[in-house]
């Protein structure tokens, strides 16, 4: 917009740029630390001081703090200027004052601010001769570790915990020298979001408690790009590791998706990898045995088998692994498929289909965009930085709806929430299709119909509208009906799920129709006999749990390689430990369609060969020729090149699915009397990695069964009563919990507790008193 | 002069409606009530009543830069968050009489067309809060504030709120803060309160001092109002007198009134065989003055031409028995103690400074931290982020250039010499 100069070069800028955003987007270094390019301009700490020379010769030059000049044509600013640096160096004097001097004991050495800008603009002696003022720390929880004396009260923690993830449990107290950053009481922090502090946070007051346990300076730490594995959103991520181990996952910018933040699941879930129960040596039939052994056995089961071969791939699993398996089935003219509930097959596959019809999904850039959302389900535990991308939408005004069955954290923040049972939610969709078309406003109407009429007054008069629905806890016809939605507002409308698994999209792509339901159906009638499961968990399953279990028993061999020690690794014949995400390269497509390549990070002392590689040693063993994972995914798609790992990505939304999808929209049937319906009650912690990372684990809210107090009252159940719940998996008691954000008749429960029920989301259950 | 702001002022028993009204008060509100709000406005300004919180910009001025056309809901609100040490003016006016401040926040809501007003005490004077918050219940039962005063057509609504209790609640963005109930952190002032104010509506912030002249302004006109100076300066004007003198107190006299006469003649001089060192004319945060200052005229712009502040025309006398490094260390602690925290010069520079004062006052200071001082302060005043830190050094940066010899003897001889004196003469 135009051009000012610093230090003699020109430095373009645009509308609304302040000196500081737009020297430091021409790469010209001013120094600075409450400025962050995500919470704006504060003026706090008065580093940036930077030589304006005046207009009018016979005026002095001002010497300003950059981040709150505004830029403007022709200005000459120098940031070399003596008074410039006068001024810089006297803050640093200051901010030194009471800072421990700490460095050699510090985490943040190496990769601390301070330290980075003492050494660039401070005094070289320290002139200060009375004592320091001291804190006492507190205790924030398992993953954030907390170290007041170093603090040099930028804000940064607060204006991201409370201004921009909306959090309520860390702040600034007190006044003067004495500014205190933390909780009210000591307790771990709340936020999803909360580990991001430590990446804000300039010094070493906030550091990686988990880091922590097992140290390194960040200098030794090996890295590579990386894609977080533990949801749909594909945050770009930079692990670290040293001596074979993994120590911690930061953020790594994606101009598109993350940014500069991450979820708390996202840094601390990679704990996985360091499980003490993590699978690293092969067993055939529980006995520890080399590798090769354990392969030749595989082979050996399918050679036998052939054609009744089974294989299940995974959500959780890179494109490449599940297209090679894919391709491993079709030479032995197998069975393949990659969910392992079959109504998880139907919602995924039906909302890549309708994503591939609406033109793709918003990025979490444009979510942040958005003037109105309709949220369908708890999107906080199923893509936590979505949530965060709302977030933002609704700090600038945007109007939120929810609809769901059970409590979700962006309640909140919501304009208007519709609390409904699960078996009404598509009912609910359809409904607000007819509101959005028709425009229509009777009077008189339902307390609900009221809600609809909201929302659809949102989601009609803005420009810039976004739906997301969470697709593990809605059906295929409520998916189209969200979709049907979005096409009914044109074309301004975008609409995203929150998909099951970090490649869930790239999965759903290699999916045969009714694929899950058709291997079950095999395996039970003995038409499969081998089942080759990889990074799945079938036998862990919430409402297939059970069947799986007895499917197994018609087995003859049981295959597994994974990562980590599921239910189904556990009850493998012949076991594969395979790498971790963050020791092998691969492709995670994402939930727009978005194919990001990610590449190892380090190896173990003793290497674990990856998915692909297992699946290529097998079929070396069966003499079949494999090609590699670049030959089979072009093959499958047409011109694809695998996405390096640390470029932007590459969309693979425009190739079609394999599986049909054609999903009436109908009502779903109603509850029975005496019966709740059930609705998974997650939370940010949850997936299946993470729950093998013990410092996230130690956050996860206690088991409870969540009543709505009215429901609760009808039944004449009381808050805290046991209860038993009967499921046709299993019978469990557990303390009732009065929840005014869940829906009537319906018990919101944790994922453990609908696998031991052997129920899932929208499922049926009995309750009874224990007296 | 005779008394015009303090004439029915009475902190034992402040006057009820019923007898303010007697004396007179709340006429002044018919008298707006026939004036366009403009009219009132351009009265104000022709009056030269210029800001009595302590930055004495013109408050006429003020209310015309606003503009007539700015967006609703406006704010109006009435600064009494007097804590600068030396300062009691304001709490006089507050707990000698509630409805005199009523009145002048109605007049003056009613010529910036403001629908709201609320009015900051500070946390300590919670007394008078109270007392106020009665008068303004019966004010609105006599149906002086509320909706269409008098049939005038101009709806007003006042609140009172008691501060939590800071010094830097008194600075006007912090003040605003604190009314939202946020940290009272000044904020940066692009744009100003009156264009975004107080939950970003146009705002209007004015000491309490300041709006008791309106209304008298508004029934005797502009030209009576300036005649009530004197040597330049416009009005009456409440002045503190404190410190070592017999009879401190408030003395409410023509604005321009010189020094020699508050402290000699109103405030009845020194303790006897005491002579003047020096004294701090408008609060501390002002620029210490020294005898050849006397003859001053206590206005806004001599004041600031003699090298200080008039302030809040609260004056600290210091005698020959005062140790000036002890009082403006005490200056600097109360300043350090009361700094929000918000930016970096302020929160650790003037703990700094106290720490280097305390060393000179306990005899272990060093040649080279006068320099050091005052280096610091040239970072510290001009490179902070609002007006609190370049006041908090003014007595400092001041104080070293008026009693440098002071400072010197503490250091060369490591011991304070106005201890030794103080001791043998006791």
């Amino acid at each position: 917009m135009g051009t000012m100069h610093i230090d003699g070069h020109e430095i373009p800028f645009q509308e609304n740029d302040n000196i500081l955003k737009a020297a430091l987007a021409a790469n010209i270094e001013i120094p600075y630390f409450c400025y962050h390019a995500a919470l704006g301009s504060l003026g706090a700490c008065r580093l940036c001081a930077v030589e304006i020379a005046p207009e009018d010769p016979n005026k002095k030059p001002r010497v300003v703090m950059s981040c709150l000049e505004p830029a403007k044509d022709g200005i000459n600013v120098s940031v070399s200027a003596a008074a410039a640096r006068q001024v810089r160096q006297t803050v640093i004097e200051f901010l030194m004052v009471n800072h421990p001097h700490d460095c050699p004991v510090c985490d943040e050495g190496g990769e601390c601010r301070l330290q980075d800008m003492t050494v660039a603009c401070g005094p070289p002696y320290r002139r200060y001769r009375g004592r320091k003022r001291t804190f006492t720390n507190q205790y924030l929880g398992p993953l954030v570790h907390h170290e007041m004396n170093r603090c040099i009260t930028c804000y940064r923690c607060t204006r991201f915990y409370q201004d921009y993830a909306l959090g309520d449990d860390l702040g600034a107290m007190r006044l003067r020298n004495e500014v205190y950053f933390g909780r009210f009481q000591e307790g771990p922090l709340t936020s999803p979001f909360a580990g991001n502090v430590i990446e804000v946070c300039p010094t070493g007051v906030f550091t990686d408690a988990v880091f922590r346990q097992h140290f390194a300076r960040v200098w030794d730490l090996e890295t590579a790009p990386s894609i977080c594995p533990h949801c749909s959103v594909g945050c770009n991520t930079l692990p670290g590791a040293r001596d074979g181990t993994l120590r911690r996952v930061c953020n790594r910018f994606h101009p598109e998706i993350n940014r500069w933040f991450i979820c708390d699941r996202g840094r601390y879930g990679h704990q996985y990898s360091e499980h003490p129960d993590r699978p690293l040596t092969a067993q055939v039939s529980g006995v520890k045995v080399s590798y090769r052994e354990a392969l030749a056995a595989a082979a050996e089961q399918i050679k036998a088998a052939r054609d009744r071969t089974g294989g299940l791939g995974s959500t959780r699993e890179d494109l490449e692994s599940n297209a090679i398996l894919q391709t491993l089935l079709n030479k032995l003219s197998g069975r393949f498929a990659t969910f392992s509930d079959p109504q998880l097959e139907t919602a995924t596959t039906a909302a890549v289909a309708a994503l591939q019809s609406s033109g793709g999904a918003p990025s979490l850039s444009e979510i942040e965009q958005a003037d109105a959302a309709l949220v369908v389900g708890d999107l906080t535990t199923h893509a936590p930085m979505m949530d965060l991308a709302l977030r933002q939408a609704y700090r600038t005004g945007a109007k939120l709806a929810i609809l769901h069955s059970g409590p979700s954290l962006l309640t909140r923040f919501a304009a208007t929430t519709l609390t409904v049972a699960p078996h009404e939610i598509g009912a609910h969709l359809l409904h607000l299709n007819e509101q959005a078309a028709t425009a229509s406003t009777t009077s008189n109407k339902h307390e609900n119909e009221k809600k609809l009429a909201d929302i659809a007054t949102y989601l009609t008069t803005a420009q810039r509208p976004i739906l997301i629905g969470v697709s593990e806890t809605m059906a295929a016809p409520e998916i189209t009906a969200l979709a049907q939605l979005a096409n009914a507002l044109g074309s301004r409308a975008r609409l995203a799920y929150a998909l099951p698994g970090a490649n869930a999209y790239g999965t759903a792509l290699l999916t045969p129709t009714n694929s899950t339901t058709a291997m079950l159906e095999a395996i039970e009638s003995g038409q499969i006999q081998t089942l080759i499961v990889m990074g799945n968990d079938p036998l862990g399953d919430t409402r297939l749990g059970a069947r799986w279990r007895e499917a197994r028993q018609c087995l003859s061999t049981f295959i597994v390689s994974d990562c980590v020690a599921t239910a189904t690794a556990e009850a493998a014949d012949i076991l594969l430990p395979v790498a971790a995400w963050t020791e092998r390269g691969g492709t995670f497509v994402n939930y727009e369609g978005r194919a990001q390549g990610f590449a190892p990070v380090f190896q173990r002392a003793e290497p674990l060969p990856n998915t692909a590689e297992v699946l290529a040693d097998l079929a070396h063993c069966l003499e079949l020729a494999l090609p590699d994972a670049a030959a089979v995914l072009s093959n499958i798609f047409p011109g694809y090149q695998a996405p390096l790992p640390g470029t932007l990505g590459s969309s693979l939304s425009a190739f079609p699915l394999t599986m049909q999808t054609e999903t009436p929209i109908g009502s779903a049937p109603l509850g029975h009397p005496g019966h709740w319906q059930v609705t998974l009650a997650s939370w940010y912690g949850d997936d299946v990695l993470a729950s093998y990372a013990p410092a996230l684990v130690e956050l996860a809210p206690p088991a409870a069964a969540l009543i709505h107090p009215t429901a609760a009252l009808k039944e004449r159940i009381e808050d805290k009563e046991q209860v038993r719940l009967r499921g046709p998996a299993g019978t469990v008691v557990l303390s009732v919990q009065l929840n005014n954000d869940v829906a009537a008749d319906t018990i919101a429960l944790a994922r453990v507790t609908l696998a031991q029920l052997g129920v899932g989301h929208g499922d049926l259950l009995e309750l009874e008193r224990i007296s | 002069m005779e008394a015009v702001l303090t004439r029915h002022l009475d902190a034992h028993a402040p006057l009820s409606l019923q007898a303010y009204q007697a004396a007179g008060g709340y006429h002044s509100l018919d008298a707006a009530f026939d004036h366009k709000p403009e009219e009132i406005i351009a009265i104000v300004e022709a009056a030269n009543l210029r800001g009595r919180g302590g930055a004495g910009f013109s408050c006429g001025l003020k209310w015309r830069l606003r503009g007539a056309d700015a967006p609703r809901p406006r704010y109006l609100v009435c600064n009494i968050d007097e804590s600068e040490p030396g300062t009691f003016k304001d709490r006089h006016l507050l707990y000698g009489g509630p409805h005199q401040i009523i009145e002048a926040v109605i007049v003056s809501a009613y010529a910036l067309q403001a629908e709201q007003v609320v009015i900051f005490v500070r946390g300590e004077y919670g007394k008078g809060g109270h007392g106020l918050k009665r008068a303004i219940e019966e004010a609105e039962k006599a149906g002086l504030v509320g909706s269409n005063i008098k049939g005038s057509g101009f709806n007003l609504q006042i609140k009172v709120h008691l501060s939590g209790g800071r010094y830097i609640c008194g600075e006007e963005t912090a003040m605003l803060n604190a009314i939202e109930g946020r940290r009272p952190n000044p904020r940066h002032k692009i744009p100003r309160p009156s264009v975004k104010g107080l939950w970003q509506h146009p705002t209007t912030i004015n000491n309490v001092e300041t709006l008791v002249n309106v209304p008298h302004i508004l029934l005797n006109g502009a030209d009576w109002f300036r005649a009530l100076g004197i040597n330049g300066g416009c009005g009456p004007k409440l002045f503190c007198v404190s410190g070592m003198v017999q009879h401190p107190g408030l003395f409410e006299l023509p604005c321009g009134t010189p020094a020699r006469e508050l402290i000699f003649e109103h405030a009845g001089g020194l303790a006897a065989g005491r002579t003047l060192q020096g004294f701090i004319p408008g609060g501390a945060s002002t620029a210490f003055l020294l005898p050849e200052h006397l003859d001053v005229p206590m206005d806004f712009d001599p004041v600031a031409k003699a090298g200080s502040r008039l302030g809040t025309a609260a004056i600290i006398v210091l005698d020959d028995t005062t140790c000036p490094v002890q009082a403006t260390l005490n200056l600097m602690r109360f300043f350090a103690r009361e700094s929000c925290g918000f930016c970096t010069p302020c929160r650790d520079g003037l703990p700094y400074l106290a720490q280097i004062l305390t060393a000179i006052a306990d005899g272990e200071g060093r040649a080279e931290d006068l320099i050091l001082m005052e280096e610091l302060c040239n970072t510290i005043g001009p490179q902070s982020f609002c007006a609190f830190a370049p006041g908090a050094v003014m007595p400092l940066t001041s104080s070293l250039q008026c009693f440098r010899d002071h400072y010197e003897s503490h250091i060369a001889t490591g011991r304070c010499p106005f201890d030794a004196a103080n001791k043998s003469g006791a």
